[in-house]
């Protein structure tokens, strides 16, 4: 295919595409508001940790040396973060949808379905699923509404449980860390490098050093 | 895939986590929810709270929280501890402000974009529209809308989190650590 072909059918690729994504998003979320919520949650928390990364990346006052240390802890500060919010909020959301799913957490009008159908018996089993019973479209509408509410119930605990209290207490703690190790590099490299300074002096950097890396700097959450 | 899912490696960390899962559904009880009402706020909750409200939780129990873990962070000195609390008061006031309102906007917007093709419908109406929906007034389509206005209110915050959140943070920052007693160029 010539490159004039190529560039002719761009617009209709992209269209393609944005067709494709519409329904994905569609199929994907549309019964699922929980999964959502975790999702763009983990998205949010990728945005802003780029956006941290490219604030050292690209500010010219950080000199060249700097930054190939800063670089990569930022990079580890944002794989904490991410990790901890996804890990922490879709284990919540999984538990939760999992006790809808098998019967354990239910509603009257579930609960009436499972013993109609002499059900009761296999509810705690993890290969159990409500759903998959025969009889089930006539409570269907009522399970859906009540498993989503559960999904965005636990998926919100599990985020305000990442995001308020383990990465600040665990943020805490590495940062403290990290704050030495930064001030003991730069010191280093001070000595190294003591003929021709680069970038801001070590004076301001330690300074600028303790307010980033003391005490609960996350970057901004979006 | 199938390969390594028929190593018996594989199927012995299987069975391990099936385990692990049946052994914790065991340990949590039984619940049923009876009051209608009760049930009723479950599927409202569901049905109601998008990222925007989402996102407003997270920021008043996070100022309920995270203060009080940096005013307690014994490895930093007090002043910086002081500083500390400030910012993290400013960055959850500042940033909780901005995610709700502009994930509400965003939310808002898609829904506007988001009809069905129609005579008298314009096309940028319809951009947000996914090929074969039938119908907008489907709890389906409207979580669709709550998830898009989301994506697209990200993108729009990776701009603003540096020409609103960062320039308020700083402002509101500097203004309770002056009236905090401290020396406000933090």
């Amino acid at each position: 295919m010539s490159i004039a072909n190529f560039m002719e059918n761009v617009p209709a690729k992209i269209a393609n595409q944005w067709s494709k994504f519409k329904v994905h998003m569609l199929k994907n979320y549309g019964e699922n508001p929980g999964k959502m919520l975790v999702h763009t949650g983990t998205l949010g928390w990728i945005l802003s940790s780029l956006a941290q990364v490219g604030a050292v990346v690209f500010n010219d006052k950080i000199s060249p040396e700097q930054k190939s240390f800063l670089i990569p802890q930022e990079v580890a500060d944002a794989a904490v973060n991410i990790l901890s919010f996804y890990l922490v909020t879709n284990s919540m959301k999984n538990v939760g949808a999992k006790l809808v799913s098998t019967g354990k957490l239910r509603t009257r009008r579930i609960r009436n379905f499972l013993e109609k159908n002499e059900l009761m018996g296999k509810v705690g089993k993890r290969d159990f699923n409500i759903a998959d019973q025969e009889n089930f479209a006539p409570i269907a509408d009522h399970y859906k509404a009540f498993k989503n509410g559960v999904d965005v119930v636990t998926s919100t605990i599990g985020s305000i449980i990442s995001c308020n209290i383990l990465t600040p207490v665990l943020r805490n703690e590495y940062a403290s860390r990290r704050q030495k190790k930064t001030l003991a590099h730069m010191q280093e490299y001070q000595m190294k490098n003591i003929q021709h300074p680069k970038g801001i002096s070590i004076a301001d950097y330690q300074k600028l050093a303790s307010l980033k890396y003391s005490a609960n700097n996350s970057g901004l959450k979006i | 895939m199938n390969t390594i899912r028929n190593t018996s490696l594989y199927k012995g960390v299987q069975k391990q986590a099936h385990r692990l899962e049946q052994g914790t559904l065991d340990l949590l009880p039984d619940a049923t929810f009876n009051k209608p009402k009760t049930v009723k706020m479950i599927g409202d909750i569901g049905h109601d709270i998008s990222s925007a409200e989402n996102r407003l939780i997270l920021g008043v129990t996070a100022l309920m929280t995270q203060p009080f873990i940096d005013a307690r962070n014994k490895n930093v000195d007090e002043e910086t501890r002081r500083v500390s609390v400030c910012r993290t008061i400013s960055k959850i006031i500042v940033g909780t402000m901005t995610g709700y309102v502009i994930r509400k906007g965003a939310i808002k917007a898609i829904r506007s974009w988001s009809q069905l093709p129609a005579p008298g419908v314009s096309r940028y109406k319809t951009l947000f529209t996914p090929k074969g929906a039938r119908s907008t007034n489907t709890e389906a389509f409207k979580q669709y809308q709550n998830a898009m206005g989301t994506v697209v209110a990200l993108v729009v915050m990776m701009f603003t989190n540096f020409l609103i959140d960062a320039p308020l943070t700083k402002i509101l920052t500097n203004l309770l650590v002056k009236n905090s007693g401290g020396d406000d160029k933090s």
